[in-house]
């Protein structure tokens, strides 16, 4: 054989044998860029709800798992992907409850709930937005989307569950955060863009509820449904002097009409609040990326971008 | 001897670094073309044109009276460097201006009214038609008018990256060809160089394994007005420059050996068109690739690699 045709086939050889070794095992959501656009900057997404499957009762309140939240499983006629609804502080929200311990399987019920894409119940398969949407065999399917909290559930208003999560005997706080904001700093995340989708891929998240200190670096800025401020992050009751726990101040997301937000509608930059928080993609992010990206470009260096929604004021 | 320490894996990585090098020398050189023809701030006054257009002040003003008008307010002209067109504009500074110009008649402190009226004021044209439709859903709150009008920029930003992305796509493409033309950077012939001399492969091999330390280009993204979280500013980072090793390697490896009629054949077409092909993949394309023959080359995650996660570490704690 001539010496280039042997590396010509060797050449094609090798690239048969070496591509399963460089392709990558994480999960990836796909999402329309329409979708993005429109929801990156904005807490809440109505939509009509799809009840599949239900909690009984509330998840007690203690620790961990023990979040006091109620899930719903269902289908929604917007996002159009695997998803949940979650309903904090359960106990408290009875006429709520009581309304959903109503519902038929399937039934439709009008929401507006905060939108949250995070990997926490991923699954092994990439979830593609549009793609029919399984009906939920149980009350936490896997996925990568979910309101939560839900602001509103049929014609209930659920923005007074926007508190300390807490009944009688117990109060279920989050995990601390530097132990916290470690993990989600460190989040793996890459993204890819086509002409129509942005991919956001990563892997299993924990760390769901962090309880912070988050002192504002700038001004709220109000999106409609909600606010949205750059904060810097620390541990409750950190010195002033401390280091934050974030390279960057990271976007806190506020719905109005809860208390949280009628808390930070009065503050201004440099003052402080203690609050309970859960993470989400930061999707303004993902777009402000997607955008900068340059033919088959993939981005990984800032991991995954994310943000904070403040469900609780801390004292 | 296996695969994965073969020659076939080392050309292999040769080719990859070949066409990541190629790929920064052609990025770096689209970045210089996009500064000596001001394209970003071109774009963008494209961009904004088409905003404020057709839209005459007074009833015999120029039809180009209210985006003169824009570029002559304060705070646009205070961003200007150098009277060149910024490369960025806030919604909110376009929000703010448009607001002023059309409340320029009212002092003092700006109600949702006077807005609205500034816009029913307009002689017909384009500003007064978007303006007012955008204000007249906006609940007769002025801050919600105010996010109306960025969302309309947001949404025209867009529409200037799209163009910015196209145009930058066409220009690495004629840049890649120039490129591959003016160093005679034949796919096959390197090829053939690096199975055929053994100390030159080794040398590009060690020499990616340095690249492959260095840190990827990319993108970042920054929230630069810490005022309005929801525009953030992105910025390239093709970074790095290539050292002398990498150059001299480079210039091992390409260059014209005798006449361009001696050079030309089916085989060196074909080994340019494969380059010119990869260059349009992007350096960092090629750096993930690399990486990725590196881990498999030196079988698993290479030292390097592994250092790399502390280093994005810094006291205030981990970032990823």
């Amino acid at each position: 054989m001539q010496p280039l045709k042997r590396f010509q086939v060797s050449l094609f050889v090798a690239t048969l044998l070496l591509s399963p070794l460089v392709c990558r095992a994480d999960i990836t959501v796909a999402l329309t860029k329409g979708f993005v656009k429109k929801y990156k900057d904005q807490a809440t997404i109505p939509t009509t709800f799809r009840v599949d499957k239900h909690h009984n009762t509330p998840n007690p309140i203690g620790s961990g798992s023990e979040d006091g939240d109620v899930h719903i499983a269902g289908r929604d006629s917007v996002v159009k992907l695997p998803m949940v609804a979650e309903i904090i502080n359960g106990k408290r929200e009875n006429d709520t409850f009581k309304f959903l311990m109503q519902t038929t399987a399937g039934q439709a019920v009008p929401i507006v709930g905060v939108w949250r894409l995070w990997f926490e119940h991923p699954g092994s398969d990439d979830q593609i937005q549009g793609q029919t949407v399984p009906v939920p065999t149980n009350t936490n399917p896997d996925h990568i989307f979910e309101f939560h909290p839900v602001a509103q559930f049929g014609n209930f208003n659920c923005l007074d569950s926007f508190l300390p999560i807490a009944d009688q005997s117990n109060e279920f706080r989050g995990y601390s955060a530097d132990k916290a904001f470690g993990a989600y700093e460190q989040r793996p995340g890459t993204i890819t863009e086509t002409n129509t989708a942005i991919m956001i891929t990563s892997n299993k998240a924990g760390y769901n509820y962090a309880e912070f200190e988050m002192r504002l670096t700038g001004n709220p800025k109000d999106v409609g449904d909600g606010y949205i401020v750059l904060a810097n992050v620390y541990n409750a009751g950190a010195p002033a002097n401390a280091d934050p726990l974030t390279e960057e101040p990271r976007r806190m997301i506020f719905v109005k009409g809860s208390l949280p937000a009628d808390k930070v509608a009065t503050m201004k930059k440099g003052d402080k609040l203690h609050v309970l928080g859960i993470p989400r993609v930061n999707l303004n992010e993902v777009y402000a990326v997607a955008s900068g990206l340059q033919g088959h470009e993939e981005y990984s260096e800032g991991g995954l971008p994310y943000e904070m929604i403040i469900v609780a004021l801390l004292k | 001897m296996g695969l994965f320490n073969s020659t076939v894996l080392d050309v292999i990585i040769g080719l990859v670094f070949v066409y990541l090098l190629l790929s920064i020398l052609c990025t770096a050189a689209n970045e210089w073309v996009a500064a000596i023809t001001k394209r970003r701030g071109k774009m963008l006054e494209k961009g904004i044109h088409q905003l404020l257009e057709k839209q005459p002040t007074k009833p015999n003003a120029s039809p180009d009276a209210f985006w003169t008008a824009f570029y002559e307010h304060p705070l646009l002209t205070s961003i200007k460097h150098d009277k060149n067109h910024p490369t960025y504009i806030s919604p909110r500074t376009f929000a703010a201006i448009v607001t002023d110009l059309l409340t320029a008649a009212k002092p003092g402190v700006v109600k949702y009214e006077d807005l609205e009226t500034g816009a029913k004021d307009l002689p017909e044209g384009n500003v007064k038609k978007s303006v007012l439709a955008l204000v007249q859903r906006s609940n007769e709150q002025l801050e919600t008018a105010q996010n109306a009008i960025e969302g309309w920029f947001n949404d025209a930003m867009d529409r200037v990256t799209g163009w910015y992305k196209r145009r930058t796509q066409i220009w690495t493409l004629v840049i890649a060809l120039a490129l591959t033309l003016f160093a005679n950077a034949d796919t096959i012939h390197i090829g053939r160089q690096l199975w055929t001399d053994p100390v030159l492969r080794a040398a590009v091999v060690e020499e990616a394994k340095v690249r492959a330390q260095k840190p990827r280009p990319t993108v970042s993204v920054e929230y630069k007005d810490e005022d309005d979280p929801t525009n953030p500013t992105v910025t390239r980072n093709e970074g790095n420059q290539l050292s002398d090793r990498e150059r001299d390697l480079l210039g091992q490896m390409l260059g014209w050996h005798g006449s361009f009629r001696e050079n030309l054949g089916w085989s060196t077409l074909l080994g340019w068109l494969l380059t010119v092909l990869a260059l349009s993949m992007g350096a960092p394309f090629w750096f993930d690739l690399l990486n990725k023959f590196m881990n498999v080359r030196f079988a698993g995650k290479s030292p390097d690699e592994a250092s790399k996660k502390p280093e994005k570490q810094d006291a205030k704690g981990p970032r990823a």
